[in-house]
């Protein structure tokens, strides 16, 4: 009876263990290559993970395209690395830093704590109105707020070092599995919170808002706490790329890496966590591929520099016409999915 | 619920633009009791029920549960105050799953998934669709989509429930089913029914009471039988033919 409701569980939730067991087997190969350029996509990959996952809790049961996300992310790296920084290093780093600023230091982890909180209670004072508006009103206002948030962290140089580099240290502060760890525990919770009480009205609330709001749902109040959610997980997954590439600027959080987000959850599905995993697996490893093809082109008389980033962008166009739950299909994949493979293989034989 | 919960809606009216699509709609639904909305298409059934559930705002009126004025409370708000209702275009959550669907209602109330859940798969077998628990609502046929939104509301628990014509696109069978289903509903679990059709041999049967509306007014409001008999009722509906008549 017992091993019954365990098997049951087991097999209900089969997609989320399973993509845990990817993502440690991935970890296992590339920690056993042990090359440090390959390690270091790894790394980059896993903290992806997680800016996609925070993502994908928003967007993929909200129905909401929040362009502010990556600024949330921004907020993150940077109250992290202040956080994080001993004074003398910050005045070395941004000597025009506010010196209350450059007093503030404290523990890696609590730092990466901190950035996330601060994220998330920025997003917490501001949002409440821009989760009002729903279609294309949402969307750019959204965007406005990335706007807003970009230019203060380009250009606020007593925080930020303005539009000039913001250099966290000499060498990376995180290692590879402390983001590894990070990142499934990461989605081990976006998995679950689409399951909770508050992702079952968030996902009602994105399939028909009325018949949500005519069942109790209060639709503003879901989308609020969970882009809250969804900005806390972005900002700590910004702390760790902060104290990773260790150099970066308020641009290294815009359009760009936003794009690069939202293609993999695209391609992968909005709707399925396991269809995002994926996505970002496909989108990684072809990006990583095409970019070893540049040179090699250019070397062959063809200037093939930013081919990449067209390939990806009318990947998601045709994804966008043609399979707009991308290859999910909306759904997640598990034992389930397996079986449904395995029957007409059953019956053929 | 109170010992006999009562919904009163005063002077309701609502303009779209020189439209006057509700005006001076007023009525009382008591706990036990089916009272059913009819009229001519156009005539402002579901508008009224859009701004009794809160879906619009009302340009006048007041809409009181129990004694508190809900009429200013967003619809959540007033889903809570214990206002479930069906739509006419059935509107289920396409991607959730049959049970989902159900659950959304339940958890609405501040319920925990665990026992939406057991709500939820009671509902289910209640209206005869257990069997589609996890099947995706888009999927379901149009009969078991409408059980399903009645489903759905009753998952609120609410103490009155607004039907938009439940009966619409039904076939005469699944349409007696449904009678069969509605009818000892309000004793069961104690609660009120305003249900809008326009297949008359299932209102006739259903309910307590009827008030019938034409162009937004209240023309004629008493039992089946006085309502059939009432010359401007029968006006009206001829009045209607004659414009091309109730497609459903
Ligand atoms: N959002 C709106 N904007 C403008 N006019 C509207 C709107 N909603 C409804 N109306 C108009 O209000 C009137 C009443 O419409 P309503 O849908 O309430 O009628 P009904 O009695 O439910 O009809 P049916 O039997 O066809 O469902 C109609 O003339 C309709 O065109
Ligand atoms: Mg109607």
């Amino acid at each position: 009876m017992n091993t019954l409701a365990v098997k049951d569980w087991l097999f209900r939730n089969s997609t989320i263990l399973m993509l845990c067991v990817i993502l440690l087997l991935f970890g296992a190969f590339f920690w056993w290559l042990n090359n440090p350029a390959l390690e270091h996509l790894f790394i980059v990959t896993c903290i992806t993970l997680i800016f996609v996952m925070g993502f994908q809790l928003f967007m993929g049961n909200s129905g909401i395209l929040a362009w502010s996300y990556i600024g949330f992310v921004g907020i993150g790296a940077f109250v992290s690395a202040i956080c994080s920084m001993t004074p003398q290093l910050k005045q070395m780093s941004v000597p025009i830093m506010y010196p209350w600023l450059q007093n503030i230091h404290m523990p890696l982890p609590l730092a990466l704590l901190v950035g996330a909180l601060f994220s998330a209670l920025i997003a917490a004072i501001v949002v409440w109105p821009i989760m009002r508006l729903t279609g294309a009103v949402g969307v750019i206002t959204h965007f406005a707020l990335l706007i807003v948030i970009n230019v203060l962290l380009v250009q606020w140089a007593q925080v930020t070092n303005g539009p000039r580099n913001f250099t966290v240290g000499m060498r990376p502060l995180v290692g590879f599995w402390t983001v590894l760890i990070s990142a499934l525990v990461i989605m081990v919770f976006v998995y679950f919170f689409k399951q909770s009480s508050l992702g079952l009205r968030l996902r009602a609330s994105r399939d028909d808002r009325f018949s949500a709001s005519t069942s109790g749902v209060n639709v503003v109040a879901v989308r609020y706490f969970a882009f809250i959610i969804s900005c806390a997980i972005g900002a700590y997954g910004g702390g760790l790329m902060a104290h990773f590439i260790m150099d970066f600027t308020g641009h290294t959080f815009y359009m760009a890496e936003f794009f690069v987000i939202l293609s993999m959850i695209v391609i992968g599905g909005p709707m399925s966590v396991s269809g995002v995993f994926f996505g970002l697996i496909l989108v990684a490893a072809g990006r990583y591929g095409l970019r070893q093809f540049e040179p090699f082109m250019t070397g062959y008389g063809f200037n093939m520099t930013g081919t990449t980033e067209i390939i990806l962008s009318i990947l998601m166009i045709l994804f966008l016409i043609w399979k707009p739950y991308g290859i999910s299909g909306g759904k997640e994949f598990g034992l389930e999915t397996i079986q449904g493979w395995l029957k007409p293989l059953k019956k053929g034989a | 619920m109170s010992e006999s919960s009562k919904l009163v809606v005063q002077g309701l009216g609502k303009s779209f633009e020189g439209l006057r699509a509700v005006d001076d709609v007023s009525f009382e639904l008591v706990q036990g009791e089916i009272l059913g909305l009819i009229g001519p298409n156009g005539s402002g059934k579901t508008t009224a029920i859009n701004l009794i559930t809160g879906l619009l705002s009302k340009t006048d009126g007041t809409v009181i549960i129990d004694g508190v004025d809900i009429s200013a409370y967003p619809a959540h708000k007033i889903a809570r105050a214990g206002l479930a209702r069906t739509y006419q275009t059935i509107r289920l959550f396409k991607e959730l799953t049959v049970r989902e669907n159900v659950e959304v209602g339940a958890v609405g109330m501040g319920i925990s998934r665990r026992n939406a859940a057991v709500t939820a798969d009671r509902l289910l077998e209640e209206l005869g669709i257990a069997d589609q628990s996890d099947k995706l609502a888009k999927s379901l046929t149009f009969g078991d989509a409408r059980r399903l939104e009645i489903a759905r509301a009753l998952a609120t628990d609410p103490k009155f429930l607004l039907l938009d014509e439940p009966a619409a696109g039904l076939n005469e069978a699944e349409t007696d089913a449904l009678l069969a289903y509605l009818r000892p509903l309000p004793a069961e679990k104690g609660i009120g029914i305003l249900v809008v059709d326009h297949d008359m041999r299932l209102m006739m049967n259903l309910c307590d009471e009827l008030i019938v509306l034409n162009y937004g007014k209240i023309i004629s409001k008493g039992t089946p039988a006085q309502v059939s008999a009432d010359p401007d009722v029968v006006e009206a509906y001829l009045g209607s033919e004659a414009r091309g008549g109730d497609e459903l």
